[in-house]
């Protein structure tokens, strides 16, 4: 009998599984996927928010792909429950599906700030594609848009707000922005370049209430003005979407652990992505890193190990880049490493910023901060994310970075950084073009 | 396949590759817009052109959340202008620092070898860019960490 595939959850973990398994496996296999939505791509609702690009442009398989894999489809179905010991998952229309391997790919949610008002009408989340809709329909030029969270999520719609026309205004209960991205010299760049280019921020602010006024918005604050707006976006942090797995008898900490093949402690079921407590690259300790490159290096990770090649994963990188405004902000690996030997440069008319650390003579992390067409900035990005992935040896290229840290490239190509990277592939093959879409076997 | 074969030690510095490049990938002569890049060592006394490996793996384009980089009939990783958005996560998955992003047209660019015909190769007098049928290979490891550690230990550094 094929072997009965079932992935849980549509997107990029997931959808990444299911193209690796039609690309690895020698025998055809059976595909199923139970999604709660139709498969888009989280990373370009941004850019559907702008109208730089039409709703169908964020869609990650039509009906024809999924076809051609041969995956049959519960769509607009969740999971309710996992019963590891007869292999059976059940949905909330009560189907129940049997399998023999099944990879769990839910993701995460957005959550509001638990604060009177954080449902009510024009209060938004920007996490899902009917999320996104509901603030599409509520910005227009003009209207004026609080964002609650002066993290990732909010800053990557940030351009998309200012360039519908709409006036902004950022609140931050951290004494600073972007915690969880950049350094304290890094926030204090970005927060005055967004300032220079009319953006409204306040940090250190905690939200108490969201009233209705007359058709805008009144938010209060445990101490200082309060503000009145049109939209208020709440970007407030997520959560991973495993409350349904509870008592299924799955390891859960931060998120379902898992070893170097992405399986969790029962052996047949696998985890991707967002809820997936895997590898980190640099320390080797597990984290959940929920980024969009993980979630596609998990599937396809998974996806090989399901279709029957067992592949090893040696851990996942945090990347992150965000552009303002204009300003590029990007950082790498373990950036934030308080143990780690750092070196800062900041240069002010140029409003650009590095911070390089070391363990021993391997750059562990980076910041990199500076203005979209500023070559120095362009030139370093991918670089200083090739040092931290390979974690080559830097001899005295260590001394020369940390006296120039802002010429990467000399010590990279010096460090023969190439020769490390080229044969590195996350499949153990060279990958296949997203055009040349396996069929099922 | 094909690829771009760097032999540094050939390299003078002229920037023909650069200009030859931005001409051929956006219509102006515009080093800034160049895919291939050429580099200064030894304290501005030798050069040598830098771009995209054509990597097995292709960070780029298994980073792509909209399938808009893919391999064209040269072999080479290309970005589709239609489908790319503009969200740079190639610029930052890409491990070697080849993979730019456009401020003007808001869409990511690399080298594509010119879909076969790579003008950055046709233009470099010297041969230090010609475009062969070899395995690719780090073509300027050796050469830098020799110019540059040269350099170092001139300068007094440990």
């Amino acid at each position: 009998m094929a072997t009965r595939h079932l992935i849980i959850g549509g997107g990029t973990a997931g959808m990444n599984a299911m193209r690796t398994i039609r690309e690895e496996e020698r025998e055809p296999s059976e595909i199923t996927l139970v999604t709660a939505e139709r498969p888009y791509s989280r990373m370009v609702l941004p850019y559907y928010l702008d109208r730089t690009i039409a709703e169908s442009h964020v869609f990650t398989a039509t009906a024809a792909q999924l076809a051609k894999w041969n995956v049959k489809t519960h769509i607009g179905r969740r999971a309710t429950g996992l019963d590891v010991k007869l292999n059976v998952c059940t949905l909330d229309d009560g189907t129940r599906i049997e399998y023999d391997d099944c990879l769990i790919a839910t993701g995460s949610s957005a959550v509001r700030a638990p604060v009177p008002g954080a449902d009510g009408p024009g209060v938004h989340s920007f996490w899902t594609l009917d999320e996104a809709r509901g603030v599409i329909a509520g910005i227009q030029r003009g209207t004026h848009v609080v964002m609650v969270g002066a993290g990732f999520i909010s800053f990557t719609i940030l351009n998309s707000i200012l360039s519908l026309g709409a006036k902004l205004t950022i609140v931050e209960l951290a004494p600073r922005i972007l915690p969880r991205m950049v350094d304290d010299v890094g926030a204090e760049l970005v927060e005055s370049w967004l300032k220079a280019h009319g953006v409204a921020v306040r940090t250190n602010v905690k939200l108490a209430r969201i009233e209705d006024a007359k058709g805008k918005k009144r938010l209060k604050f445990s101490a200082g003005p309060e503000i009145l707006c049109d939209a208020v976006i709440m970007a407030t942090g997520i959560k991973t979407n495993l409350e349904w797995l509870k008592g299924a008898g799955i390891n859960i900490r931060q998120g379902i652990v898992v070893d170097e093949r992405l399986r969790s402690n029962v052996p047949n079921v696998y985890a991707a992505g967002d809820v997936a407590e895997g590898r980190d690259l640099i320390s080797g300790a597990a984290a959940v890193h929920a980024i969009e490159p993980t979630a596609q290096e998990h599937g396809r990770i998974v996806g090989a190990n399901m279709a029957g090649k067992p592949v090893a994963y040696k851990g996942s990188l945090i990347i992150n880049i965000v552009e303002v405004c204009h300003l590029d902000a990007a950082s790498f690996g373990a950036w934030d490493d308080g143990k780690a030997e750092a070196v800062s440069s900041l240069k002010k008319d140029r409003n650009a910023y590095r911070k390089l650390l070391f363990t021993g003579d391997r750059l562990t992390g980076a910041i990199i901060i500076g203005r979209s067409n500023d070559i120095w900035t362009t030139n370093d990005v991918g670089m200083l994310k090739g040092l931290v992935q390979t974690g080559v040896s830097l001899g005295q290229f260590k001394d020369y970075l940390k006296m120039n840290p802002f010429d990467v490239k000399t010590a990279f190509i010096a460090s023969k950084t190439t020769s490390t990277l080229l044969p590195e592939t996350v499949l153990g093959r060279p990958s296949k073009a997203p055009g040349d879409s396996p069929v099922a076997v | 396949m094909r690829v771009l074969k760097i032999t540094p030690e050939r390299c003078t510095g002229c920037l023909r590759c650069e200009i030859a490049c931005s001409y051929m990938q956006t219509g102006t002569y515009q080093p800034a817009k160049s895919v291939i890049r050429v580099s200064p060592f030894e304290g501005h006394t030798s050069y040598a052109p830098y771009t995209c490996t054509q990597c097995a793996e292709g960070w780029c384009m298994t980073a792509c959340p909209v399938g808009a980089i893919t391999i064209n009939s040269a072999g080479a990783k290309d970005v589709l202008d239609d489908t790319c958005v503009g969200c740079k996560l190639c610029t930052i998955a890409c491990p070697y620092g080849t993979v730019f992003y456009d401020t003007g047209t808001r869409k990511a660019f690399k080298c594509n070898l010119c879909g076969g015909d790579p003008a950055c190769a046709h233009a470099c007098p010297t041969a230090a860019i010609e475009y062969e049928e070899v395995a690719t290979a780090d073509w300027l490891g050796d050469f830098a960490r020799e110019r540059a550690g040269h350099v170092l230990a001139t300068a007094g550094a440990r």
